[in-house]
């Protein structure tokens, strides 16, 4: 089977606020395929996935990311997300005032009329909102809710599960979407993600645990650490730093 | 420039009730100064750059028998023009009783929803009367001062001294209707002044005048609306003052909506007494004109009378809007509560002065007052000044103002999800404005406004 490459991530150094985080960055994904990133606490992940996003503040000082053979950087955020690239953010923003199903509405819309579709109808639309959150253990009164506000650690990851489900990405960066899930909600959490798992769609998992990744199982595991990639392998790598920890691959470099 | 005070032929000049009340506003006028507290905030530099005319008295044209002229001018419904013979289709305006839409101008100028429904065109009142409920009487102000039907109401309480654009607007004094809510009537629909200022309306200086009259126990919606088609820079200077008199129970929903043309300028005042157990609710929109104030001047006069007085403003360019408020508390346990939330964008600046007076003897009373503001670029300013007079000492009164910007984590996680930058932005906006929104009484014509933000 020939690969394509989806994601590639060449020589990446990358920072905010005048701060250099990302330090020689590498990484391909290709289509289908599940990565895992594990990595100590300010080592960079998120930001990792915010640079992915375009998030303004966050700059790019050398290296390339391609995202299906097209310059990634050049994009602006919401093409970015048009294009196919969904994060689940470790920190969900609360947006008061706006009820979730008409954000969700106002997104897929964006999405569609990108794609040259054209609008849903309401019903139709609140419909399958529904039935996609009654999956995530979402109801309906929640989903009446304005985004995130009020919302429990645990709630917020679901919603933003429900979104990436019904927005279909064909790259999925999941940033923590396991932390502040109990075991319940980590397997209705997981069962959303595996249901998305397709021959085209990828994933970057970013994680601090075995446990999602028992329920996700990846293709590759990376060990990120002072900015870039110290170690990768399959998902045995997962096991070896649970019963480790970081302080042996960090030296290892 | 001519100066606003000049030589006008006006219906009436001849009666001591109408032309006594023109004469005092004459000799009051003066025009506010960047040295005037009350207008420190909100330069009329806009008001200098043009001499502004006051149109022909309609009331005299037709006197004169010019009514014959008119089959070929503007077809006085929807502003269409038809020939001679020909009918208007609308239906409107042939008395028929019954309401349509109007074919002939795609409906434009009618509201999306039921109402009673009185026009103006560029500043005249277009004589179609709906057919309201028993226990609703309008007529022109002309005919309740010359039949004596406003009871010597007409700017019985309105200080020159202190309000000089209602003596602008009594010099003037002409155009307007008279509105009265009999004891107990409660209205099904709203009442709809819309005023459509059209190509014709350039340069013009309008003074209406409303005087609204709820008698106990009544209840009605009211609406003014104000709106502009035509050449977009057209200027124009709408000068309102509504008079509005609150009977024992009485209870009355007004919302405004300010949409002039963008070189407007739009002053209002709306004077309102209420009485023991009255509620006034007020909502005001304003969105357009190149120089807006909206004033609010509240008396709560006994027991138990109530009143709200909320607000948004929107802007963009270099508009200057306006909110202004006076709410006294004259009686013991009186309440008034203010929101007024304003997005600013552009060169633009915003304005709120809100006022409580609590009197001496006004125990037990509660005063609220909240100003927040949406600062969307660097250059958009706000300025807000609010003022507690308290002389009572069992009294609950308070007073806020926040002033903020979009949140970039918001926008960010918005566009993260595919949606546009723009689109983004005014989703936050409305979202910012929907608790003013939701003080609207009325579902429909909450949903309406919405919509218009
Ligand atoms: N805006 C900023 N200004 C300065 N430093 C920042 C900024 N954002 C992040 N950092 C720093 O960059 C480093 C990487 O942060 P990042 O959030 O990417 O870490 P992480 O790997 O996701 O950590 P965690 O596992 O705790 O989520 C941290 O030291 C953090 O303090
Ligand atoms: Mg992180």
């Amino acid at each position: 089977m020939m690969s394509t490459p989806l994601l590639e991530i060449e020589d990446l150094c990358a920072g905010v606020s005048g701060k250099e985080i990302i330090k020689d960055f590498n990484l391909t994904i290709n289509e289908g395929e599940i990565h895992a990133i594990m990595g100590p606490n300010g080592a960079g992940k998120s930001t990792l996935s915010y640079i992915l996003c375009g998030k303004p503040g966050y700059e790019i000082t050398s290296g390339t990311i391609k995202f299906r053979g097209k310059d990634l950087t050049a994009m602006s955020t919401e093409e970015r997300a048009r294009e196919g690239i969904f994060l689940i953010m470790q920190y969900p923003v609360e947006i008061p005032g706006v009820p979730v199903t008409s954000f969700l509405k106002h997104a897929v819309n964006a999405i569609r009329k990108h794609r040259g579709e054209p609008e849903l109808d309401t019903m139709e639309f609140i419909k399958m909102v529904r039935e996609e959150g009654r999956k995530l253990g979402i109801d309906a009164e929640m989903l009446k809710r304005p985004v995130n506000v009020g919302f429990s650690g645990g709630e917020k990851k679901r919603l933003e599960t429900l979104q990436m489900a019904i927005l279909k990405p064909q790259l999925a960066i999941l940033d923590e979407a396991d932390s502040g899930l109990d075991i319940d909600a980590m397997k209705v959490v997981s069962a959303g993600v595996n249901a998305l798992r397709s021959e085209n769609r990828s994933m970057l998992i970013i994680t601090h645990f075995q446990r999602l990744l028992n329920y996700v199982v990846p293709d590759f595991v990376h060990i990120f650490a002072d900015g870039h990639i110290v170690k990768s392998g399959d998902k045995s790598l997962a096991a070896e730093l649970e019963e480790k920890g970081y302080a042996e691959f960090v030296k290892e470099k | 420039m001519a100066g606003l005070i000049q030589e006008a032929e006006l219906f009436g000049s001849d009666m001591p009730r109408i032309e006594g009340l023109r004469e005092k506003a004459r000799a009051s006028f003066w025009l506010p100064t960047a040295k005037t507290e009350a207008w420190k905030y909100t330069k009329l530099h806009a008001l200098k750059a043009d001499d502004f005319v006051v149109a022909p008295s309609k009331f005299l044209e037709e006197m004169e028998g010019e009514a014959e002229a008119e089959a070929e001018e503007e077809h006085c419904c929807c502003g269409c023009h038809h020939e001679h013979n020909e009918e208007c289709s609308c239906g409107h305006c042939h008395g028929d009783g019954e309401e349509h839409e109007c074919s002939c101008c795609g409906s434009k100028e009618h509201l999306a929803f039921a109402a009673y429904e009185l026009h103006f065109e560029n500043g005249k009142f277009v004589p179609i009367y709906p057919a309201t409920p028993r226990g609703v009487e309008i007529m022109t102000l002309m005919e309740a001062l010359v039949t004596g039907e406003e009871n010597h109401l007409l700017g019985k309480y309105i200080d020159y001294a202190k309000y000089p654009f209602a003596a602008l607007n009594t010099a003037y004094l002409e155009e307007g209707v008279f509105i009265r809510i009999c004891k107990g009537v409660k209205l099904d629909k709203p009442l709809a002044l819309i005023n459509h200022t059209q190509n014709g309306g350039e340069n013009l200086l309008v003074n209406l005048r409303n005087l609204i009259v709820l008698e106990d126990g009544a209840k009605a919606e009211l609406i003014e609306y104000y709106r502009y088609s035509g050449e977009t820079k057209s200027r124009y200077f709408n000068n309102i003052v509504n008079e509005i008199y609150l009977g024992a129970g009485a209870e009355l929903n007004h919302c405004r909506y300010q949409n002039e043309a963008f070189k407007a300028v739009h002053i209002a005042l709306s004077s309102v007494r209420i009485k023991s157990n009255g509620i006034y609710n007020g909502f005001c929109l304003q969105k357009g004109a190149d120089l807006g104030r909206s004033e609010t001047q509240v008396r709560l006069l006994e027991k138990d009378a109530k009143a709200e007085v909320n607000a948004a403003y929107i802007m963009n360019g270099w508009a200057t809007l306006d909110t202004t408020t006076d709410i006294e508390h004259l009686s013991s346990e009186t309440y008034s509560s203010q929101l007024i939330k304003g997005v600013v964008g552009g060169e633009a600046k915003g304005v709120f002065q809100g006022k409580i007076h609590i009197a001496p003897d006004a125990q037990k009373t509660e005063g609220r007052q909240l100003h927040k503001a949406l600062l969307l670029s660097d250059n958009a300013e706000i300025d807000v000044k609010p003022e507690l007079e308290i002389f009572a000492d069992d009294v609950k009164c308070s007073h806020g103002a926040a002033c903020g910007e979009l949140d970039k984590e918001q926008l960010f996680y918005m566009r993260s999800r595919g949606i546009g930058e723009e689109e983004a932005k005014q989703i936050l906006i409305d979202a910012y404005l929907t608790d003013v929104i939701a003080r609207i009484p009325d579902l429909t014509l909450r949903e309406w406004l919405q919509h218009e933000i």
